[in-house]
């Protein structure tokens, strides 16, 4: 049975998701881009730490977008959360994602004709495009399917 | 790909007097399903159409229909 104030809560947090995705996307984009910058030596610890929380944030945020989070909610609300509108979004967000990342692909092999580029920088930025595009593409359709009229 | 529907869902909700937070509250969905199918962002399901269609009480044809033009291509 769904109730009103079941309703509200998940329209208040579908709202909230909405912005927080396009915000994360920023945030996240906007690190990988001083990560990247910066020269690869990798062996530092200070380089370790900066690994690290980059794969931790790439996992979070992969959960976020494959199970749209609020995991502490009751289940009734993140049914509500996860209606056929967030389905079809994440759908469409994540073949933007997809599509991304092969361009990004077919680009960084060209690039690494002239300049050379490790195994682990590659994948770092491969994966960092397919998660930052599908995270902004799912919050902009979020944010388009809450605005009224 | 491409495709489109005609709905008259907001016209039969406010016929009588439902929110969009109400009439999702007798559909079992969020207020934003009611949005999206409304202003026509998203074509709904067959099953959440004929929820729409058992809650205002009307047919489903009456909620959702094919444009003018594609009815006239057949």
């Amino acid at each position: 049975m769904t109730t009103s104030a079941d309703i509200e809560t998940a329209d208040r947090l579908s709202r909230r998701r909405a912005r927080m995705l396009f915000a994360l996307a920023i945030i996240f984009l906007a690190q990988q881009v001083s990560y990247l910058s910066g020269p690869d030596t990798g062996m530092r610890t200070v380089d370790h730490v900066k690994i690290a929380a980059w794969l931790v944030m790439s996992i979070v945020l992969l959960l976020l977008l494959t199970t749209g989070g609020f995991w502490f909610y009751s289940r009734k609300v993140r049914e509500l959360m996860e209606d056929d509108v967030t389905r079809a979004n994440r759908g469409d967000a994540i073949r933007f994602g997809f599509m991304a990342m092969m361009t990004a692909g077919i680009i960084l092999y060209f690039v690494s004709l002239y300049e050379p580029m490790s195994g682990r920088q590659a994948i770092h930025l491969l994966t960092s495009v397919g998660i930052g595009v599908a995270l902004f593409r799912f919050g902009f359709l979020e944010r388009r399917a809450h605005k009224d009229g | 790909m491409g495709d489109r529907l005609e709905n008259r869902l907001l016209a039969l909700r406010t016929e009588r007097d439902l929110t969009q937070a109400a009439l999702a509250e007798l559909v079992g969905v969020s207020r934003k399903t009611i949005n999206t199918v409304e202003n026509g962002v998203f074509i709904p399901s067959t099953v959440l159409a004929l929820k729409l269609a058992r809650a205002l009480g009307e047919p489903v044809e009456a909620l959702f229909s094919l444009p003018t033009e594609d009815r006239e291509q057949r």
